[in-house]
């Protein structure tokens, strides 16, 4: 068999069958937090308990951190790192190997599915999130494109983090414990790192597409110091297919042991 | 023979814990009962054998070919595993489908081969309820299905009959049964004697990660020269006979039953021993109504092997 056609029938069944997990219900609620605070916000804007904008200021100054540094990390890491530990815990990884398809199309083909399913709870709360904060200028076309930017970072973001933990799940079975600790750890101190340093980090490369004006975002943009779009988004992309293609390297080589053995 | 499966100083280890140990085997055609207890290294093997684990020492080889990492063997190869694994989410129906798909089975093939798999192990009026609703037995069937859907060549099964109920015991014991007469290989493990012994005659017995014997159970029997074969004689002068045996140098033990009735004797050479038996009773004229081997089984091979 082809291997896209194995890898979008295993994309197909586990992308249907992804949505029926008890654990998509937890991620669903956690993917509308933002969207509650969100409305919240507009509400209390429109009955004047804020002032003017606020909800716009709220979205810009909180939202993008509660996504980007939150939200997407960490459902990149628990979708990503369960692509595989998953079906070890589950023991059923033995019934996509010991079929006539590569690992690499069965590796490649949950993680579209993950992907995927990350990216419609991420997206659809994003765009309402949106909505709400920029509803008195919907007609503009720098909202829209303010959008654009914004859903496009967060595609980014959760490409890349979802590759890394796809490795990262793909080489260990506790790899959620480490990527707990890259999220909250490296990942939160080392970005306000002077220099070179925060280049090391994921969130630097986000951060530095993110269109907030330096000195007006306040903790978002708290010490950094900006690259390029450009080598931001190729820095993203190149780290996002490097930490893929070294997932499915993993996957191909290592053997599972799915324990009683006996 | 010519061997379908093939390992050549085969040793797995899991860190300091032994899996299997130095195994030397060929398998053909038929059905082979892979037989020891819990621990004894039957799962390693299969799983070797699957392209689930890799050899730490020598190797597997199926079809003449390595099996970590050759996909394109599974089209020739089918395994039933031990765990009671399956995707919960989906229904049993999802599930079959799935993997008769990835079989490269499109379209109506596909669902056809599922319905038929689906029908053997009786879940087609099941088809449509999620796996996590189906009981232990009836999961244990729809993995049995999972691994004849392709009607494959070699079809490897741990455990199979764990958890199955009486009825559908017997059926899948047929089942298997066709499979090895349609000339294809079968490989099943269990540490239940009478199954494998319901199955197949063709035994390998595997304890603490080696092969203790391999064979038709009566040569492995024929085997284990060091230890007395036992041998139950039911006649009407059980003490007569016992005078005429006890001279030879081959008797090494005569019991009597509590019945009266019959005489136990131990001998250490078999062959021997019933031809002499049968020397004696035509010469004699005693009346034998029954000659039995109570150890000529796969418990008593066991035991004798693993040195109970």
């Amino acid at each position: 068999m082809k291997k896209q056609n194995a890898m979008l029938i295993i994309f197909a069944s586990f992308f249907k069958s992804g949505f029926k997990a008890k654990r998509m219900r937890v991620f669903i609620l956690l993917s509308l937090i933002p969207v509650v605070l969100m409305l919240a916000a507009r509400v209390m804007e429109t009955a004047g308990s804020l002032v003017a904008d606020a909800s716009a200021d709220f979205f810009a100054k909180v939202m993008l951190v509660l996504y980007f540094q939150l939200l997407i990390p960490v459902l990149a890491l628990f979708f990503g790192s369960t692509i595989v530990n998953e079906e070890l815990d589950n023991k059923t990884l033995v019934y996509l190997t010991t079929v006539p398809v590569s690992r690499r199309a069965v590796l490649l083909g949950k993680y579209l599915a993950a992907f995927l399913q990350a990216a419609l709870l991420v997206g659809g709360g994003f765009l309402l999130c949106f909505l709400a904060s920029a509803l008195t200028r919907l007609g503009e076309a720098a909202a829209w494109e303010e959008l654009a930017v914004f859903l496009g970072t967060a595609l980014l973001a959760l490409f890349c983090y979802s590759s890394l933990f796809t490795a990262a799940g793909a080489f260990m079975k506790k790899s959620v414990l480490i990527g707990l600790f890259f999220v909250f750890g490296w990942e939160s101190v080392v970005q306000y790192f002077p220099g070179v340093t925060q280049k090391f980090t994921i969130i630097h490369w986000i951060k530095s597409l993110l269109p907030v004006p330096p000195g007006e975002g306040g903790f978002l943009i708290f010490q950094l110091q900006p690259s390029p779009a450009l080598e931001s988004v190729l820095m993203l992309l190149g780290a996002g297919f490097v930490f893929l293609f070294l997932a499915v390297f993993i996957f191909e080589r290592k053997e599972y042991i799915l324990s009683d053995n006996a | 023979m010519t061997a379908v499966l093939k390992a050549e100083k085969l040793s797995k280890w899991y860190g300091n814990i032994l899996g299997i140990s130095d195994i030397n085997l060929e398998i053909g055609s038929g059905i082979t009962g892979l037989l020891g207890p819990n621990g004894a290294g039957k799962s390693t093997f299969l799983k070797i054998a699957a392209g689930l684990l890799k050899p730490k020492i020598g190797s597997l080889t199926v079809f003449g070919a390595a099996v970590f990492g050759n996909h394109q063997l599974f089209r020739r190869i089918g395994f039933c595993p031990e765990h009671d694994s399956a995707y919960m989410e989906m229904s049993g129906w999802q599930f079959i489908l799935l993997l008769a798909r990835l079989h490269g089975f499109a379209g109506n093939e596909a669902g056809a081969r599922s319905e038929k798999a689906l029908d053997t192990v009786g879940l087609l009026d099941s088809k449509d309820r999620e796996i996590k609703g189906y009981s232990f037995g009836m999961r244990q069937r729809l993995r049995l299905a999972s691994s004849i859907l392709h009607e494959p060549e070699m079809l490897m099964l741990d455990e199979p009959l764990r958890g199955v109920d009486p009825l559908w015991r017997i059926k899948i014991i047929k089942l298997i049964k066709d499979y090895g007469k349609q000339g294809r290989t079968v490989i099943i493990s269990s540490h239940i004697l009478p199954e494998i012994e319901a199955m197949t005659s063709e035994i390998v017995l595997i304890h603490q990660g080696k092969i203790f014997a391999k064979g038709d159970i009566h040569r492995i029997r024929g085997l284990i020269d060091s230890h007395p074969h036992q041998v139950s004689i039911r006649c009407l002068q059980p003490r007569q006979l016992a005078q005429k045996l006890i001279d030879s140098d081959f008797v090494l033990s005569v019991d009597f039953d509590k019945d009266g009735h019959s005489l136990t004797v131990k001998t250490n050479q078999r062959d021997l021993f019933f031809t002499v038996l049968i020397g004696l009773i035509a010469e004699s004229g005693l009346e034998i109504e029954e000659i039995t081997s109570p150890d000529d089984n796969l418990q008593a091979v066991f035991d004798y092997l693993i040195g109970k």
